[in-house]
C-alpha cells in the first residue's frame, strides 16, 4: 500500500490556505473565538504545567523530601548513608544497572527486525499485527509470571517441545536470564513501535538519491536511512533502560530475591515505613533515570534534519505475487524472507508462548478442560456483593479511563512537543523536566500519590485532596503523554519550517497551522502516541489503586490481582478478558487513526 | 475527632459530585462538614452501600482476599450474619496497603471511618505502637479490647498483644507443603531444618521475601527460632548454598510450586483443604513440619480508638468469637478457630492440619527486631 501523503498534504496545505485567508479576514475583526483559538497552545502548556505540578511534581517531592531532611533540618543524611553504603552502590546499583543493560540489549535485538518487518514488508494483517504488538505492555506481571512459569518452566510447553525433539530440557527458571527474556517481552514491542514510525516517515526521496548517485543499497541504507532510525533506536533503548532500571514484580517473580532490584529495597524500606531509606534510594534511582532521559534528548536535538513533504518508503509484499515461479526468488529475497520466518519463530516462543499459556491455564484444571473460571467470573458479575471486585464493571471503567486519558493526554502531549520544538534557552532542561513521570520509580509516585494528593494538603483552614476517577484519568495522563511528546516531537522538529510559516504569513493561527499542516505530517507518531497512552492507561495499577482506595472504580488490572488466589483460573480468565478487550481496543485505535492521513 | 463521621457516612448517600471533580475542599475545623461537592451515589464508595438511615453502621477494615478471595472468603457471610443479629450495617473497606493506609493518615491528621480493622498480625501492630509520635500521629491508634464475650474460650498462645488491644479471631500455621508425585514418586520431604540443607535437597525449595511477603517472614523467623538472631543467616547461607528460591510473594512461590519448579514451598498448612475441594491430586499437596514444628500466625482484630461507635465495636467483637461464627470463619478464610470449641465438620480437621508443636515470637521479642533481621537477611542474601 502506497500511500500518497504528498498529494494528501498538497490537499491540506492549500485548505490551510483558503482556512487561513478565512482566518485572516476574522482577524481583523477581532472575535473571542480566535483569541481562544490563538491562545490555545499556551494554554494548554499552562495546564499541562499545573497538571504536572498537582500530580507529579508535588507528591513526589514530599517523598523524595525525605531524603535530605532528618528531624526537621536539611542533613542529607539518609542520601549521604546510601551512597557511602556499599553493598547499596555496589552490589544493588550496580546490578540493577547491569540487568538493565542486558534487558534493554536484549529489548534492542528483539525488537528491531520487528520493526523491519513491519515497516518494509507487506502482508495480510499487518496493520492487525502492528496494533497488537502493543499487547504486552498492558499484561498485568503476574499473568506474565504464570505464562512464563508454564512456557519457560522445568515442565513448561517449551521443555515438552524440547524433549518430543529428543533435545535434553533447559532450566530457564528463575534466573537472571528469565528476568531478561521477560524485560524483552514487556520492551521489545516498545522499540517495534518507536521504530517503526520513525522508518515510515523516512522519505523515499533521500533514499532514491542516494540511488541514482550510484550507492548499493546497503550504503544507501547505511547512509540515508540509518541516520534517521537511529533516535527512534536509541530512544527505544532508553526508555527500556530506564523501566527496566526501576523493575520490580518481574524480578521478584522470575528471578527471585537473590537478583533484587534497587526497586525491591525500595519497596521493602516502604513495607517498613522507613520512608527516609526509600526516599534516599529513590532519589538516586530518578538521578540515574533523569540524566539518561536528558542525555537521550541533547542527543536527539542534534539529530534533526529538516524534512518536507515526506514520502514514505514503498513496501515489499512478504510473499512474491508470483511466489510459485523459481525466478521470483532471487537469492536475495530468499535470504530476507527466511530471515523473516526465523524471527517469526522467535516471537511465537518469546511473545505467543507465554500469552498461549495463560489462556490455557485459565481453561484447564490439572490437565483438563474446564469452563470453570469463566463461570466464576460470570458468577461474580451476577451474584457479586457489592464490596466485590466484578469483572464486567472492571472492563468498561478501563475503557473509559483509557479513552479519557487519550483525550486529555494526546492534547498534552502534541501542544509540549510544540513547544519543546520551539528554540528557546533552557528548552532541554524543560523537555527532561516534561519527561520526568517515565523516569520516577512507580512506588514513589503511588506514595507520593497516597500522601500529597489523597490524604491532602491543609491550607486556609481547608483540607484539599484528589481522588476518585478524575483524579486517576488525571493521573494516568501524566503517566502517559511523555510516550505522545516523545512519538511526535522527533517528527515536528524535523519538519520544514517553511511550511509553517507560509501557513503562518497567510494568516492561519498557530493553531491552525498545527492542525492542517503539521499533525498531518508527524501522524504515524501521534498514533504510536495515542497507542502507548492507552496501553498505559489500561495496564496501570498503582496510581488506579491508590486513588481509588476507598472508591470502587476498579479496572481490569486491579480485577486480575483481586481473583489470584491458590487456583489460578480465575485470574488467569480474568487476564484473558483484559487480553481480548485491549487487543481489540489498538486495533480500533490504529484503524481510527490511520484514518486521518486520508 | 470533631466532626461526626457517622452523619458524614449517611449523608454520603453518593459521591458523584466529589468524585467527578475528582477532589474536594473540607473544612479542617468546624462542627457540621459543609457538604461542599459532598461524596454521592453508592456506586462511589467501598464505604458507600448506601445506609438506610436511623440503622447504624459499623465499618470493617480489612485485606482484600478477606471479602474478595476467588475461591471463598468469610466477608459477604459475615455481613450477613451480623446484619441478621444487629440492627446495623456492616461496610467493609479494603485499602490495598491495609493497615498502613490507616497508619498514614493517622500521620498527616486525616481521619478516617473505620471502627475496626480486621487481619492484624503482630509485625502490623508494632508498627503501629512503633510510629506513634511522628506527624500528628500522637493519640494511641487501637483502644483495648475491654470486655469480649467469648475471650476466656480463646485457644492457648494465640493472645499476641501484651496490652489486650488485638483479640485473635484465626490463627494458620506456616509449614512447607510438597509434591509426592515428583522424582517420579520418590520423593518425600525431609523431616528436620538440617536435613533440608543437605545436598539430596539441592533446589528443591521455593519461600518467599521476608520483606513483601508474610509466609516469608513467618519462614525466617521460624529459623531465627530454631538457630537464634546470631545463627540464622549461616543457616541461610547454608540453604542458598543448597539453590533454595526466593520468590517475591505466596503467589509468585505457589504458581512456580503448581508448575513443577521445586518439589517444595513454603505455604500454609490448609493447604489440602482446597485441595480436597478442587478435587486435585493430594499426592500434590503434602505438608510437612519441619523439626515437628510450624510457625503460627494468629490474626487479630481490634477497635481503632477514636471509633464512634465503640459499643458496636465491641458487640462486633464478641459476634466475631461465637462458636458458629468461628467454625464458619475457619472454612471461608481456611485458617484455624480461635477458640476451642467452634464446630466445625469432621473432613475439615482431616484436611487442615495442626503442627505437633506450634511455635512463634511475642509481641516483646519481635519489637525492635524484626526490622533488623529483616535487612539483615536481605543483605546476605541478595548479596550473595
Amino acid at each position: 500500500m502506497d500511500r500518497s501523503v504528498g498529494a494528501a498534504l498538497r490537499r491540506r496545505v492549500s485548505r490551510a490556505r483558503r482556512t487561513a485567508r478565512r482566518v485572516g479576514r476574522a482577524v481583523r475583526r477581532p472575535g473571542g473565538a480566535d483569541v481562544l483559538e490563538r491562545r490555545a497552545l499556551p494554554l494548554l502548556a499552562v495546564g499541562t504545567a499545573l497538571l504536572l505540578t498537582v500530580l507529579f511534581y508535588y507528591p513526589v517531592a514530599t517523598v523524595l523530601v525525605e531524603s535530605v531532611r532528618e528531624a526537621g533540618r536539611l542533613t542529607f543524611g539518609p542520601l549521604v548513608d546510601v551512597l557511602t553504603d556499599e553493598f547499596y552502590v555496589v552490589r544493588v546499583f550496580g546490578f540493577t544497572a547491569w540487568q538493565a543493560f542486558l534487558s534493554t540489549l536484549a529489548s534492542v535485538a528483539l525488537g528491531l527486525p520487528g520493526a523491519w518487518v513491519l515497516a518494509r514488508f507487506d502482508f495480510r494483517g499487518r496493520e492487525t499485527l502492528k496494533s497488537l504488538t502493543m499487547v504486552p505492555f498492558v499484561l498485568p506481571s503476574v499473568m506474565v509470571a504464570v505464562g512464563f512459569y508454564a512456557t519457560f518452566g522445568a515442565s513448561g510447553t517449551l521443555n515438552d517441545a524440547l524433549g518430543a525433539l529428543g533435545v535434553g530440557g533447559v532450566d530457564l527458571l528463575p534466573s537472571l536470564g528469565a528476568i531478561i527474556v521477560a524485560h524483552a517481552f514487556y520492551n521489545a514491542p516498545l522499540v517495534t513501535r518507536v521504530v517503526t514510525a520513525s522508518w515510515e516517515s523516512v522519505d523515499a526521496g533521500a533514499v532514491e538519491t542516494a540511488r541514482s548517485l550510484g550507492a548499493s543499497p546497503r550504503r544507501a541504507f547505511r547512509d540515508v536511512v540509518l541516520p534517521q532510525l537511529l533516535p527512534a533506536v536509541l530512544m527505544g533503548a532508553t526508555l527500556t533502560f530506564v523501566f527496566t532500571f526501576a523493575s520490580f514484580p518481574i524480578v521478584l517473580a522470575l528471578g527471585g530475591f537473590q537478583y533484587a532490584t534497587v526497586e525491591v529495597f525500595i519497596y521493602s524500606a516502604v513495607q517498613q515505613l522507613d520512608y527516609a531509606e526509600a526516599a534516599a534510594l529513590a532519589a538516586v534511582e530518578s538521578a540515574v533515570s533523569l540524566t539518561l532521559t536528558a542525555l537521550y534528548l541533547r542527543y536527539e536535538r542534534r539529530q534533526t534534519a529538516e524534512r518536507r513533504d515526506v514520502r514514505p518508503l514503498p513496501r515489499e509484499r512478504l510473499v512474491p505475487e508470483s511466489w510459485r515461479s523459481a525466478a521470483a526468488w532471487t537469492r536475495e529475497r530468499l535470504v530476507s524472507r527466511l530471515a523473516v520466518a526465523g524471527y517469526a519463530a522467535v516471537v511465537v516462543v518469546v511473545f505467543l508462548g507465554p500469552i498461549l499459556s495463560m489462556i490455557y491455564a485459565s481453561l484447564t484444571v490439572d490437565g483438563q478442560f474446564t469452563l470453570s473460571a469463566y463461570r466464576f467470573l460470570l458468577r461474580r458479575q451476577v451474584s457479586g456483593a457489592a464490596f466485590q471486585v466484578r469483572p464486567l464493571p472492571a472492563v468498561l471503567n478501563s475503557l473509559a479511563f483509557g479513552v479519557a486519558t487519550l483525550a486529555v493526554a494526546l492534547p498534552m502531549g502534541v501542544s509540549m512537543a510544540v513547544l519543546t520544538t520551539r528554540r528557546f534557552r533552557g528548552r532541554v532542561a524543560l523537555d527532561a523536566l516534561s519527561m520526568a513521570p517515565l523516569a520516577v520509580s512507580g512506588i514513589v509516585v503511588g506514595l507520593g500519590l497516597l500522601r500529597g494528593l489523597v490524604f491532602g494538603v491543609e491550607a486556609f483552614g481547608y483540607r484539599f485532596s484528589a481522588s476518585g476517577p478524575a483524579a486517576i484519568v488525571a493521573a494516568h495522563a501524566v503517566a502517559a503523554y511523555p510516550f505522545v511528546v516523545r512519538n511526535v516531537s522527533p517528527g515536528l522538529d524535523g519538519l520544514d519550517r517553511t511550511l509553517v510559516e507560509s501557513a503562518r504569513s497567510l494568516g492561519a493561527s498557530r493553531v491552525r497551522a498545527l492542525l492542517d499542516v503539521e499533525l498531518p505530517l508527524v501522524w504515524p507518531g501521534v498514533v504510536a502516541g495515542a497507542a502507548f497512552a492507552f496501553a498505559l492507561s489500561v495496564g496501570e495499577f498503582d496510581a488506579t489503586v491508590i486513588l481509588a482506595e476507598g472508591g470502587n472504580v476498579y479496572t481490569m488490572p486491579v480485577a486480575v490481582e483481586r481473583y489470584i488466589g491458590r487456583r489460578l483460573g480465575p485470574a488467569t480468565a480474568m487476564g484473558t478478558v483484559l487480553l481480548a478487550v485491549t487487543a481489540a481496543s489498538f486495533v480500533v485505535i490504529e484503524r481510527v487513526g490511520g484514518g486521518f492521513r486520508g | 475527632m470533631s466532626r461526626s463521621r457517622r452523619e458524614f457516612l449517611t449523608a454520603a448517600g453518593a459521591s458523584g459530585a466529589a468524585l467527578l471533580a475528582g477532589c474536594q475542599a473540607e473544612p479542617v475545623d468546624q462542627e457540621t462538614p459543609t457538604p461542599t461537592a459532598t461524596e454521592a451515589d453508592g456506586a462511589g464508595t467501598t464505604a458507600g452501600s448506601p445506609t438506610p438511615s436511623g440503622a447504624d453502621t459499623l465499618v470493617v477494615a480489612t485485606y482484600p482476599p478477606f471479602v474478595n478471595a476467588p475461591s471463598t472468603s468469610p466477608g459477604a457471610w459475615l455481613k450477613r450474619r451480623f446484619e441478621e443479629q444487629f440492627d446495623a450495617t456492616l461496610v467493609y473497606q479494603t485499602p490495598e496497603s491495609e493497615l498502613n493506609y490507616y497508619l498514614e493518615r493517622a500521620i498527616q491528621g486525616v481521619e478516617f471511618e473505620a471502627d475496626v480493622y480486621v487481619g492484624l498480625n503482630t509485625g502490623q501492630l508494632i508498627d503501629a505502637d512503633d510510629r506513634r509520635g511522628e506527624g500528628q500521629f500522637t493519640d494511641p491508634l487501637f483502644a483495648e479490647a475491654g470486655d469480649v464475650e467469648g475471650m476466656d474460650r480463646l485457644r492457648d498462645g494465640l493472645q499476641f498483644d501484651p496490652r489486650n488491644r488485638a483479640v485473635p479471631f484465626d490463627t494458620g500455621y506456616i509449614s512447607l507443603v510438597w509434591n509426592a508425585t515428583m522424582d517420579g514418586g520418590e520423593f518425600v520431604a525431609p523431616e528436620t531444618f538440617e536435613a533440608l540443607t543437605e545436598s539430596e535437597y539441592e533446589g528443591d525449595l521455593i519461600a518467599q521475601n521476608p520483606a513483601s511477603s508474610s509466609t516469608g517472614e513467618a519462614f525466617m523467623l521460624h529459623t531465627i527460632k530454631e538457630y537464634g538472631p546470631d545463627g540464622f543467616l549461616d543457616y541461610w547461607d547454608r540453604l542458598q548454598a543448597n539453590g533454595v528460591t526466593v520468590l517475591g510473594n505466596w503467589t509468585d512461590s505457589y504458581t512456580a510450586y503448581t508448575n513443577e519448579e521445586a518439589p517444595m514451598v513454603v505455604s500454609y498448612s490448609t493447604d489440602q483443604v482446597f485441595a480436597a475441594a478442587e478435587d486435585q491430586d493430594l499426592q500434590k499437596h503434602q505438608i510437612r513440619f519441619l523439626n515437628d514444628q510450624a510457625y503460627a500466625n494468629p490474626e487479630g482484630m481490634a477497635r481503632f480508638a477514636d471509633t464512634d461507635a465503640p459499643g458496636l465495636a465491641g458487640e462486633f467483637m464478641s459476634f466475631m468469637l461465637q462458636p458458629e461464627i468461628q467454625a464458619g470463619i475457619a472454612q471461608r478464610n481456611v485458617a484455624f478457630p480461635a477458640i476451642q470449641d467452634a464446630p466445625l465438620p469432621e473432613d475439615y480437621s482431616r484436611y487442615a492440619q495442626e503442627p505437633p508443636e506450634p511455635v512463634t515470637f511475642t509481641y516483646d521479642e519481635l519489637q525492635g527486631n524484626v526490622d533488623e533481621w529483616t535487612d539483615q537477611w536481605a543483605r546476605r542474601f541478595a548479596g550473595g
